[in-house]
């Protein structure tokens, strides 16, 4: 698959959050404010680029090598997990304006399960090394695309009047419903 | 026993337990993952190569392997393009039979496709679909008839109905379809295609 | 441990603490896989076979953990068996593997199990955790079924493969696909509260 496909079904087609449903957790939790949803969004771009870097390096020079593929599970976690916290010594001794930004998100990644799919899923798809980046860039974005949206429309909807048990997660999931309907007719344009 | 060294022991043990453990688990299951596999190629194979009862692998590269069918007596009765490509959502792949001339398609098998479920999925439809593809001229490259015709008398030997409501599906198989073709013939050409192929293992 | 109180333990997992309904964990999978009954069904097994046995797990070698490392190790025995459930599917039920895909892989990060283990197993006596895992499984696995079914009867006109509306009925095919799930699964959690909310207003 070319490099663009990957990169524009990555963002809108196969939508981390709207098509696979990954990492809904903080798609629900932190998309109240547009400026934390944008945060986040980076915190996340800028982990999955560098998972799908590293994950392909465990996964062509250890595990396959090796025949070691039952371990797969069990390396990608603990990989992501170690990951996380170096990213966030690194950028706290590094940048402390982005650290002030993205911080507080960072350990929330750890357990996110967009950032484990995104490791299984480009094994799984046999990617070469520039499609696994590629992929995991746009994966990021395409995250950080919907949870802004999501942010915009839970802003609006703070004015409006939902019955009381719609309240909280299942209007935003509704919402989300909504979104998914909408991002369908990006569905078929790389073809 | 200091913390820290604790911390050491209780992970380590932890961590070669659990190793040893999968490791254990991985070779049990490791031939019985590889002969599913193995068998779900086989079966395609056959299925869309009549009159298979063994194959070999001749060629393989990403995206596009070519299989041939062998009858009882050893004779090649076809070849089985297996290839994949981008659909109307995600990743189409597909079994291509056809004679071992190259110039007639036996049967199409979609082996793996996430098209829209009662339309694009339509691809993996005997009826609406797949009886198209059984027998068609495909010496040059196939075409699709828009819009689709009821009458499949109609269709010339090179035409493959389109299924309605899902034309780019459709596209995406006949684009897949068409490509491989193209490929195989230019392995042929360039005498890639090995003949004294390994068994399909 | 009475019989009582194991219930309760049992009981509390179905409604009370139901994982998804109540507690909002393990979204992902619920959305993801419960297209079809028998996928959201394999789901629920593969992951009450996780959570049972990394609760076994825990709770048996709770003292020895020190609490520093307790994360790390709860994930390294979670993550054991979801590769066994992984390698169990794909050698035994190889369709059932293929369209779950890497969900098999990512019940790893399903924030139930981890849950359970943090606020339950690492604290409480091996049986104890049994029924506790065996309630929460139980009610994850009731969230999948009955989600998949409302999806697979609507979208599909199916339940578990099999015919069950009238040649009347117009498949409503979004049920089965991403928007279906969000939506299903708002109406429901909506519900739930609704429910809950007239029983705590009769008391």
């Amino acid at each position: 698959m070319e490099l663009v496909a990957i990169f524009i079904s990555a963002i809108l087609i196969n939508n981390f959050v709207l098509y696979y449903f990954l990492g809904i957790c903080p798609f629900l939790g932190v998309s109240k404010k547009i400026d934390s949803a944008f945060s986040m969004g980076l915190a996340v771009t800028f982990v999955m680029t560098i998972t799908a870097v590293v994950s392909w390096v465990i996964n062509h020079w250890i595990l396959i090598p090796h025949e070691l593929d039952y371990l797969k599970i069990v390396s990608f976690i603990l990989v992501i997990a170690s990951l996380v916290q170096l990213v966030e010594m690194f950028i706290r001794k590094i940048s402390p304006p982005l650290y002030q930004a993205l911080g507080i998100y960072l350990p929330l990644i750890t357990t996110n399960c967009a950032i484990m799919g995104l490791a299984l899923l480009a094994a799984l798809r046999d990617y070469g090394f520039a499609e696994a980046v590629i992929f995991g860039f746009g994966s990021g974005l395409g995250f950080t695309l919907a949870i802004i949206i999501m942010a915009g429309i839970r802003e609006q909807l703070d004015l409006a009047d939902v019955p009381a048990p719609l309240k909280g997660p299942a209007i935003a999931l509704i919402v989300a419903g909504i979104m998914a309907l909408a991002f369908m007719g990006f569905v078929g344009m790389i073809k | 026993m200091k913390l820290s060294t604790r911390m050491v022991v209780v992970l380590t043990s932890i961590g070669l337990l659990s190793g040893s453990f999968l490791a254990t688990v991985g070779h049990l299951t490791k031939e019985r993952i590889a002969l599913n596999k193995q068998r779900e190629i086989e079966e395609a194979i056959i299925q869309v190569v009549p009159g298979t009862v063994s194959s070999q692998k001749l060629y393989e590269e990403r995206d596009l392997s070519v299989y041939g069918g062998k009858n009882e007596e050893g004779n090649l009765v076809g070849f089985a393009i297996h290839a994949s490509g981008i659909g109307f959502q995600d990743k189409i792949t597909l079994m291509l039979g056809t004679n071992t001339s190259l110039e007639r398609t036996n049967r199409l098998a979609i082996l793996d496709q996430k098209e829209t479920p009662g339309l694009g999925a339509k691809i993996t439809d005997h009826d609406s679909f797949l009886k198209y593809w059984e027998n068609r001229d495909c010496s040059g490259t196939i075409s699709l008839r828009k819009p689709a015709v009821s009458a499949a008398e109609k269709l010339l030997p090179s035409e493959i109905n389109t299924i309605t409501g899902a034309t780019i599906s459709s596209e995406a198989v006949l684009s897949i379809v068409n490509t491989s073709l193209e490929q195989v013939r230019e392995i042929i050409k360039e005498g890639k295609l090995s003949s004294e192929a390994q068994d399909v293992n | 441990m009475s019989t009582k109180a194991a219930g309760q333990e049992f009981i509390k997992g179905l409604w009370d603490e139901n994982p998804v309904f109540r507690q909002l964990l393990g979204l992902c999978p619920t959305l993801a896989v419960t297209g079809a009954v028998i996928n959201g069904l394999a789901m629920g097994l593969a992951t009450t076979f996780v959570l049972i046995f990394s609760s076994l797990v825990v709770s048996s070698i709770k003292k020895l953990i020190p609490s520093q490392v307790r994360i790390a190790s709860y994930i390294v025995i979670i993550a054991t068996f979801v590769t066994v459930a992984d390698r169990f599917l794909a050698a035994f039920f190889p369709p059932i593997s293929k369209s779950l895909g890497p969900y098999i892989p990512l019940i790893v990060v399903n924030c139930i199990i981890l849950g359970r283990q943090e606020a339950y197993s690492s604290k409480n006596t091996v049986g104890r955790s049994l029924m506790d895992a065996l309630g929460m499984s139980a009610g994850f696995v009731l969230a999948l079924l009955i989600l998949s079914a409302i999806r697979e009867i609507l979208g599909a006109g199916t339940f578990f493969g099999y015919q069950v509306m009238g040649a009347w009925f117009e498949p409503w095919i979004i049920m089965i696909l991403p928007p279906g799930a969000f939506i299903t699964l708002g109406i429901l959690l909506a519900l739930a509260l609704q429910i809950e909310r007239r029983t705590k207003s009769r008391k």
